[in-house]
């Protein structure tokens, strides 16, 4: 997406006239943003600044504020592991493990492709399937440490 | 007991308008707004005593009463599906599989307190649940169950869904209003209360997704029927989420106090490979911790308070023999950590210093000192901006005073005893 056709999402999420106030479209404009740039980087709060008329102090302060919106860049792909209780007792550790082994990175890196970003993550609410891990916005439970080639496959993985 | 709140969700298709309608949707916001007036559909849910499913346990029929009370305009109507105490998934149930439920109590809600304007905050982390709720308002405005003029009465309410992006504090309403108007999810201090001056700092009414999912049936059959389900006096079905160690993982749909032994072992088939329980924190993540011995309480709000516990989201998490207390514990308090919003010194201090401490003694490097430095922590930490803080202590307090021996053995071996390898 180009800056100007963010510019252009913005002003139709203005029309909706879902809020009665400018600011309140802050969130659902950086949700554009997160899910149409690789980072929301300083020229797209800028956008969200001017559209909203709130200063770029405050997009930038909630852009950073929020764990699901990346202010650096991200892969293509993002991958939550839930390590909270519920699927720590069930191997969630043990997934990101694996899943950073076979990737070769670091909770929180992205590998040099810009594939995938691996994160550590809270709980999702997939307890009843823990060890729970989404990509983007698909869900996996229940996962098991052989399925995970499997999965990374079907992003395209090469292994 | 028969099924009343997840009545639906094992119908084909539960998430469209057409099976909620056959299966007699929408008839309670009929009966509302052509039999009923506002006072009444007041007075219905206040004579019902259900309390609110999100942790804090207020009279719903209460808060109704303080929102239609207030005069100032245009009234705001939230439904809190942020669900971002760890373990509970009780929400996502009823968001992705009985939307209309959902919607249906909003309307009925939003009619009783004179608010104009409704938004549903879904935690960012449910993205098929905002899709299914999107669709279910776009059905519920064909139909004519939302907009203007509603079923041909003066009552109007326009409905939206609101991502958030990921941060549990918001689960907490003050600051889910902040987040709703823009802002990071800090806490506002009260009162004054959100049902006088909340978003934009107009009345507001936030009540929680299992909340609102009650109203229907309270309309349909009555409160004085509802009042008669379980606890007399916290009444009503109650979903719990159940995880962690046990055969079935899942939620169970029960009478508000029922036995946790009964819910661990008869609904969710017991501890794995038959093992024994170890500990069970039986209302989420900032509850106190119960061993063994004290899994035959009832879980409603007053009797897991008089547990020394609470009831908070009703989600039950299972530890069983092989795993270890601190590691739990030490988890929990990182969450905090990560979660704590740093407005308050309390909270986002001693959510750090715990986190510490308790590595420490995991990693066996602790002493025994550091087990009163925890609690004197968690003593402070009671003097927080919000619950969030208050509450973040609970875990590791509790087992530093239930489970002290695991402790000692920690510092003692200078080691974890249940790590492998």
């Amino acid at each position: 997406m180009t800056l100007a056709e963010f510019r252009e999402e913005i002003r139709k999420l203005k029309e909706s006239n879902k809020y009665l106030e400018l600011k309140s479209y802050l969130l659902p404009a950086l949700w554009i943003a997160e899910k149409n740039f690789p980072a929301i980087t300083h020229d797209v709060m800028r956008v969200v600044s001017e559209e909203l008329s709130v200063p770029l102090v405050e997009v930038e302060e909630v852009a950073r504020f929020y764990a699901m919106f990346h202010t650096e860049k991200k892969g293509k792909f993002v991958i939550r592991v839930c390590t909270n209780l519920s699927c720590m007792l069930r191997g969630g550790e043990e997934v990101l493990s694996e899943l950073c082994r076979l990737l070769s990175v670091k909770p929180g890196e992205t590998t040099p492709d810009g594939l995938f970003t691996v994160e550590e993550y809270e709980c999702m609410g997939l307890c009843d399937g823990a060890p729970a891990v989404t990509v983007n916005e698909d869900r996996y439970t229940n996962v098991r440490l052989e399925k995970l080639p499997e999965i990374l496959k079907k992003y395209g993985w090469k292994g | 007991m028969e099924r009343l709140l997840l009545r639906n969700v094992d119908k084909e298709n539960s998430h469209t308008i057409e099976v909620y309608l056959k299966n007699g949707g929408y008839q309670s916001l009929k009966k509302a707004l052509k039999e009923m007036s506002p006072e009444d559909v007041v007075e219905e849910v206040k004579l019902s005593s259900l309390r609110g499913r999100g942790g804090a346990g207020f009279p719903t029929g209460l808060k109704w009463e303080f929102a239609a009370a207030d005069v100032k305009e245009p009234k705001f109507f939230v439904c809190n599906a942020d669900e971002g105490e760890p373990c509970t998934f009780k929400d996502r149930i009823i968001i992705e599989k009985d939307p209309h439920a959902l919607i249906e109590g909003m309307l009925i809600g939003a009619y009783a307190t004179g608010c104009r304007y409704g938004y549903i905050y879904l935690r960012g982390e449910y993205p098929i649940g905002r899709k299914i709720l999107e669709r279910a308002i776009g059905e519920a405005y064909e139909k004519g169950f939302l907009g203007e003029n509603i079923l041909g009465t003066d009552f109007s309410f326009d409905l939206y869904v609101h991502s958030g992006a990921g941060a549990y504090i918001c689960g907490e309403e003050t600051a889910l209003i902040e987040s709703l108007e823009g802002k990071r999810g800090e806490p506002r201090i009260k009162p004054p209360f959100p049902v006088n001056a909340g978003y934009l700092w107009k009345p507001t009414v936030v009540n929680n997704v299992e909340t609102l999912a009650n109203i229907p049936l309270i309309i349909e059959r009555g409160g004085k029927w509802y009042s008669g389900i379980g606890s007399p006096d916290c009444p009503g079905p109650k979903l719990y989420p159940v995880s962690g160690k046990v055969k079935r993982p899942g939620v169970y749909e029960l009478p508000m106090g029922t036995p946790l032994s009964e819910i661990i072992y008869e609904h969710a088939g017991g501890i794995v490979q038959d093992r024994k329980l170890k500990a069970v924190f039986p209302g989420g993540a900032s509850s106190s911790v119960l061993t063994a011995e004290e899994i035959d309480v009832p879980m409603d709000f007053p009797s897991l308070a008089k547990a020394g516990t609470m009831l908070g989201s009703g989600a039950i998490m299972v530890l069983d023999e092989t795993d270890c207390i601190v590691k739990a514990a030490l988890r929990l308090i990182e969450f905090f950590r990560h979660e704590s919003c740093g407005k308050c010194t309390p909270c986002r201090e001693g959510t750090d210093w715990l986190v510490r401490l308790v590595r420490r003694i995991e990693e066996g490097e602790g002493s025994e000192d550091d087990l009163d430095v925890i609690l004197s922590v968690s003593e402070t930490m009671e003097n927080s901006f919000c619950g969030l803080g208050m509450a973040a202590h609970n875990p590791v307090a509790s087992s530093v005073r239930k489970f002290r021996e695991e402790f000692f053995t920690h510092i003692k071996l200078g080691r974890c005893p249940y790590r492998r390898g």
